[in-house]
């Protein structure tokens, strides 16, 4: 299937402005919650910016991806920001050499789940709307100073997270047929569009993500922003259905990435991103406070701060490394592999992903769908604290679905991330290990149910949602 | 006004919220409506409501029922017997599961 061969989602999204006409909402919203997170109640669920971001916001996003694709970067509103200040700013660097790879992004996702526990981000409208203003000020600022789509591809951890979660996704962008590919002389899909009387006018830009369509792989790296699309000449670009999941199996040369196999920081992010999802869901149950209080007593502080960090680098690097250790040694010494075990390490953490996802959905999905409804009076009551009461009293008390009915739902996205995961392990194995693909699949298998009971257990608790455990510090 | 929650520490279900209302000059506030609202610290969690009865006069009691752990945020909306209204906020933290 071909989204862009639809007549109505087909007919919209090909247009010159598509995006234009798809980011404009969003940035009046985030202007909304800018607003009303600096100015309005400071009660997080009385206030836009915490209502729209940690509930609806994150639970569309995964639900979108899961069930389509990266549509919230085609939607992306701080892009409309750095395109409009584009028109002014002609950035001439190119992003240092250095940096080209996710090590930087990857540190800024870590960043960005250390703060939002830290910082009790879900209880505070203020701090969320400077999130919000970082994030524009961010891409305006990188932007306008290095060329090319340099913020989404090395910086902005929600595209990171995207481009990970994405790889689940059922839809990619991609050619429609490569034998036209193969006739093409111009590659307008990477190099752009040029004004046929003055070379120097661009009128329509290729990829700025230096992804060459005939040789792109998977949703990695991709932002959906259809550049591609508007500027093929053969209209050979369209969103096309996948299996999903299947490109992380896969270990072909990718444009603009290279191997999956020889990127470190790709891996990592990967990690980060599975055992991220239960740091951040773990962050919302009671054990954690009682973890946190015994770590408090035995460092002697009463601060959040080292607390808070000893459990990041414990989940965060340390049961990763010992885990993922194992697993990569007994494939190597059980499974009969040749491969170093950094390399297997590389290999086969892209299996971590679809159980990561997993548990994204299954977390984000409850808040959103539980608080379902909750926008409707926080938008009355910001309109109203606005002096503009069109929409009537907030009728606080709307619910969503019922918890119970809400965990049914989480179960089943862990249950399809664990299967996800085990069928990317296995496909790895059965295509990299020709002597015992089953013994090399096994260390994996387990590490996936690990991850998968842990979710189970996590999400089996009570919720339990503190501002103030330990002092700030 | 004066607030008072049991049981200590509180627990998820029900608790009683005790409240005991003077005016500026100390005289107790008898006749006066309570509304009671209790928000999660996180957003999208739907807010509980309850209603005060005076047990004797300027004294007040709510039973809330608390549906999760956490932080609890309560704004007691008052009616005065003259028909001024006001709002009191407090916070119910480390509601055990």
């Amino acid at each position: 299937m071909d989204l862009l061969r639809l007549p109505l989602a087909g007919s919209l999204l090909t247009r010159r402005h598509a995006r234009t006409l798809l980011q404009l909402p969003l940035f009046v919203v985030s202007a909304a919650m800018i607003i009303h997170g600096l100015f309005g109640p400071q009660l997080a669920p009385r206030n836009l910016a915490t209502t729209l971001s940690w509930v609806h916001f994150r639970g569309a996003l995964v639900l979108v991806l899961l069930l389509a694709g990266n549509f919230f970067c085609l939607a992306c509103p701080f892009m409309l920001v750095r395109n409009l200040a584009r028109k002014f700013f002609h950035p001439v660097r190119n992003w240092p050499r250095r940096l080209r790879n996710k090590w930087l992004s990857v540190g800024l996702f870590v960043v960005m789940l250390f703060l939002y526990e830290w910082l009790d981000l879900w209880a505070s409208p203020w701090w969320t709307a400077w999130l919000i203003v970082a994030y524009f000020a961010g891409a305006l600022l990188i932007d306008s100073v290095f060329k090319h789509a340099t913020f989404c591809k090395f910086v902005c951890p929600i595209g990171q997270f995207n481009f990970v979660a994405a790889t689940v996704s059922p839809f990619e962008v991609a050619v429609r047929d490569h034998d036209v590919c193969d006739r093409c002389a111009t590659k307008d899909c990477i190099r752009g569009v040029r004004e046929p009387a003055a070379p120097l006018v661009s009128i329509q830009r290729g990829c700025e993500l230096a992804l060459f369509q005939p040789r792109k792989t998977g949703n990695v790296d991709c932002t959906f922003c259809l550049d591609c699309v508007q500027a093929c000449p053969h209209d050979n670009v369209g969103i096309i259905s996948r299996v999903p999941a299947m490109e992380l199996v896969s270990d072909p040369m990718r444009s603009g990435i290279g191997y999956f196999s020889r990127r470190r920081d790709l891996a990592v992010l990967a990690v980060v991103f599975g055992f991220g999802a239960l740091l951040n869901a773990f962050g919302m149950v009671s054990p954690v406070y009682a973890l946190e209080q015994w770590l408090a007593k035995l460092f002697h502080v009463n601060t959040e701060f080292p607390v808070l960090a000893s459990v990041f680098a414990f989940f965060l690097v340390l049961e990763p490394l010992l885990l993922i250790g194992v697993a990569s040694w007994l494939t190597r010494v059980w499974g009969g592999s040749k491969r170093p075990w950094l390399s297997l390490a590389v290999r086969y953490s892209y299996s971590l992903v679809p159980i990561g996802f997993g548990i994204w959905l299954a977390h984000y999905s409850f808040h959103f769908l539980t608080g379902l409804y909750t926008f409707i009076p926080v938008t009355q009551s910001a309109l109203t604290d606005f002096g503009w009461a069109i929409l009537g009293q907030p009728r606080w008390g709307l619910p969503g679905l019922a918890p119970n009915v809400v965990q049914l739902f989480e179960f089943g996205f862990i249950t399809l991330g664990l299967l996800g995961s085990l069928l990317v392990s296995y496909s790895i194995a059965v295509t990299e290990e020709l002597v015992h693909p089953v013994r090399a699949f096994i260390p994996w298998a387990t590490l996936a149910l690990l991850i998968a009971g842990a979710a189970f257990w996590l999400l089996s608790q009570p919720m339990d949602m503190r501002a103030v455990v330990l002092g700030s510090g | 006004m004066v607030h008072e929650i049991s049981p200590q520490p509180p627990r998820v279900g029900p608790v009683t919220i005790a409240l005991n209302i003077k005016d500026r000059s100390g005289a107790p506030v008898a006749g006066a409506r309570l509304n009671l609202e209790g928000n999660m610290s996180h957003a999208g969690m739907t807010p509980v409501f309850a209603e005060a009865s005076e047990t004797e006069p300027g004294h007040y009691r709510s039973m809330m029922e608390l549906s999760m752990a956490g932080d609890w945020h309560v704004t007691v909306h008052l009616t005065l017997p003259d028909g001024r209204r006001l709002d009191h906020e407090f916070e119910i933290r480390g509601v055990e599961p």
